[in-house]
């Protein structure tokens, strides 16, 4: 049941990304409703679902990585969703999408159902993982806005007018867009900082402190807490902002992936309370 | 319906021919009224505009409308025409109609996408009306074209980007600053140039405008002009950095404003974005300007670059405007065979029910004998008949609507069967 929803989602996703691409590439506006719609129903499908694993295993359905790429894809759908019904930027579509339906298709080809790990449940956890995912996809969401920002202010500064120039909108959007999803960004993931680190220090014996993921995550808040500061006084912006984003996101997967290999507690093993 | 085009454009003829075919706007409705009033003309239509001239009729069925429409171009321009022959060109039926949606959706314009065409329609449409020049198919056409060049706007992005300097300007500060709204300009150097590319600026939404000037009297007067604020030339560089877009062509032989002061100008703003347009030969500002981050300069070779740019983006689109005005010519031809082929399939049911009934009433005398029974037969058998007889032709008459050798097959079956026009 779970399975054949999410397949449904993902063909849906695939209907929108497919009906996406033409829309800005060929710029045929005509299609976006369209694409919307399939992706809207993908939506349905898919917060289906996640509702459906909630009730089922009495908590939020994040408990290894299969579930998390899906929650997170699920969460940057409905985030191109929403900032496209306030900006109207199709062109967002062709930056966010594809890696929702990549990540989504990675969670339906591993079909593992999510287990109830005790680890996972409780107050303070749940805040944790909740908000470590909006933040997250906030930075998702500022990573493509200064990419479509560093495109856009390479056509300008080399004045030939190409592809992006047309497609991708003006650098103030890119620039709002940015510095709004880096304000919802980064109480979310401090939120879930602070709350992990109150849980760790409750649950884990030994010394958490030296987790390599949490280690990670310290630094990707730094980098962000620079960045949020630079851009809020003025100092960087335009381009270097826009760069430092992109070294930000890079920490968020390093962070995300790479330690989830390396860390005990991390590494979505149902073990409690040891660390290697 | 026989329809019919003949015209001239920027193409097929120079300026000094289309000035003298030009019709005025007060003159066209009398020319287009004398165009119907013609023996062998149904409806018609006259566009007449700095660019082209189209005349557009429809006559019968069996009519040419080609002798009429030749000797009304003749009458109205007291000429002979074989002169100008070599730039007419005449469309007839499906291509008339190609003709007339490429021309609303700008598609033959000297500019593709370009939307003054289509107003210029629409007002030549209104005159027409209002003569009582379209009452028929060709009225139908007609809306239909400004559809087709509705849709075509609406699908593709033909008509999107800047085509000329100063619009590229405006275009260019959109890209960067998004809404213009509340954003200001400075000009400095009053020009030509300068004064059109402001003026779309603020059109476009740019709220406060500050003009400098060597001659403060000039600065003062363009100021009052746009309801700005004129700026002594010596105190420029404290007012530029309060701009965010600067338009300058003074005459002056060196820079006017340089790179460290465009530095310490961002740091002033806090890296809020600067556009400059840089329209003076020689140039007024430093080219390595660009090199800043967050600031624009573009020059007056630069914005030709991004004109020609556009230009080619909106001939790349105008391929696809073309399948659009391919289909809906298909659509509407489909919709004219058809409105051809029900009064043709009423037609023949009533010529041969007509021929049945009559022969029935004939023989009237000799079937006195039948019973009412036998005489339901007897209606039956002959209906049956003519059912079976008309079964094929309307079947062929409805299969075949749309098709280009529709029409002569709808005139050889009126022929065969009798039925009038």
């Amino acid at each position: 049941m779970h399975v054949a929803l999410l397949w449904l989602a993902l063909i849906l996703y695939a209907v929108g990304i497919a009906l996406t691409f033409p829309s800005v590439i060929r710029r045929r506006p005509a299609l976006t409703p369209t694409a919307l719609g399939a992706l809207g129903l993908g939506l349905l499908a898919h917060a289906t679902v996640l509702a459906f694993e909630t009730v089922e295993i009495h908590r939020l359905p994040v408990t290894d990585v299969r579930s998390a790429l899906s929650f997170f894809s699920f969460l940057a759908t409905l985030a191109f969703f929403l900032v496209y019904l306030r900006y109207r930027i199709t062109a967002l579509g062709l930056f966010m999408l594809p890696l929702v339906f990549v990540l989504t298709l990675i969670s339906a080809l591993h079909p593992g159902r999510p287990f109830a790990n005790p680890a996972f449940r409780g107050g303070w956890l749940l805040t944790h993982i909740a908000s470590i995912f909006l933040g997250y996809t906030a930075f998702f969401l500022t990573f493509v806005a200064a990419a479509m920002y560093l495109f856009q202010e390479r056509e300008l500064k080399s004045k030939k007018p190409r592809a992006f120039y047309y497609r991708l909108p003006s650098l103030e959007v890119c620039d709002e867009l940015y510095s709004r999803s880096l304000i919802f960004g980064l109480p979310f993931l401090s939120l879930g900082i602070l709350t992990g680190f109150v849980w760790a220090s409750r649950m884990w014996k030994g010394p958490w402190e030296l987790d390599p993921k949490i280690l990670a995550s310290l630094l990707t808040w730094l980098v962000y807490l620079v960045l949020f500061s630079t851009r809020l006084s003025g100092a960087w912006r335009g381009r270097r902002s826009a760069y430092l984003a992109i070294f930000g996101f890079i920490t968020i997967l390093v962070t995300f992936l790479g330690i989830s290999l390396l860390s005990g507690q991390h590494g979505y093993i149902p073990q409690l309370g040891t660390l290697p | 319906m026989n329809l019919l085009l003949v015209g001239m454009n920027h193409r097929t003829a120079p300026v000094e021919v289309r000035e003298r075919m030009n019709i005025s706007e007060a003159r066209l409705g009398a020319a287009v009224s004398d165009l119907v009033r013609r023996e062998g003309i149904l409806e018609g239509l006259i566009i007449s505009t700095c660019n082209r001239i189209e005349v557009i009729a429809s006559a019968p069925d069996q009519a040419d409308g080609e002798p009429p429409l030749r000797q009304f171009l003749a009458d109205y321009y007291q000429c002979d025409l074989n002169a100008y022959q070599s730039h007419f060109y005449w469309h007839r039926q499906q291509e008339a109609v190609r003709h007339l949606f490429r021309v609303a959706s700008s598609l033959d314009s000297m500019l593709v996408g370009e939307p003054q065409i289509l107003g210029q329609l629409k007002r030549a449409y209104a005159i027409a009306r209002e003569a009582g020049a379209l009452n028929g198919p060709l009225n139908e056409i007609v809306t239909q074209a400004f559809a087709v060049a509705r849709k075509v706007r609406r699908e593709t992005a033909i008509g999107t980007a800047a085509v000329s300097v100063s619009y590229a300007a405006v275009e260019l500060a959109k890209k960067i600053f998004g809404d213009l709204a509340g954003k200001t300009i400075f000009v400095i150097g009053a020009g030509k140039m300068s004064e059109l590319a402001a003026k779309h600026l603020l059109s476009s939404g740019a709220s406060a405008i500050f003009v400098s000037n060597r001659t403060y009297d000039r600065a003062v007067e363009l100021a009052a002009a746009f309801h700005g604020t004129a700026i002594r030339f010596e105190q420029l560089l404290d007012y530029v950095g309060k701009a965010d877009i600067v338009i300058s062509s003074t005459g002056a032989p060196h820079f006017v404003i340089e790179k460290p002061q465009v530095e310490k100008m961002l740091a002033a703003r806090r890296n809020r974005p600067m556009f400059f347009v840089d329209i003076a030969v020689p140039r007024d500002i430093d080219p390595t300007v660009n090199e800043l981050d967050n600031a624009f300069l573009y020059d007056i070779d630069d914005l030709e670059q991004v004109v020609d740019a556009n230009k080619k983006q909106r001939e790349r689109e105008a391929v696809y405007a073309e399948e659009i005005v391919q289909q809906e010519v298909q659509k509407m031809m489909r919709r004219l065979a058809s409105r051809e082929v029900v009064p043709t399939i009423v037609a023949l049911e009533e010529r041969l029910n007509r021929i049945r009934e009559g022969e029935v009433e004939r023989h009237r005398s000799r079937l006195s004998s039948l019973t009412p029974e036998q005489r339901e037969a007897l209606d039956a058998l002959t209906r049956g008949i003519v059912n079976k007889i008309l079964h094929g032709p309307i079947t062929e008459l409805k299969s075949g609507a749309g098709h280009l050798e529709h029409r002569t097959l709808v005139q050889l079956i009126r022929k065969m069967f009798g039925v009038e026009e």
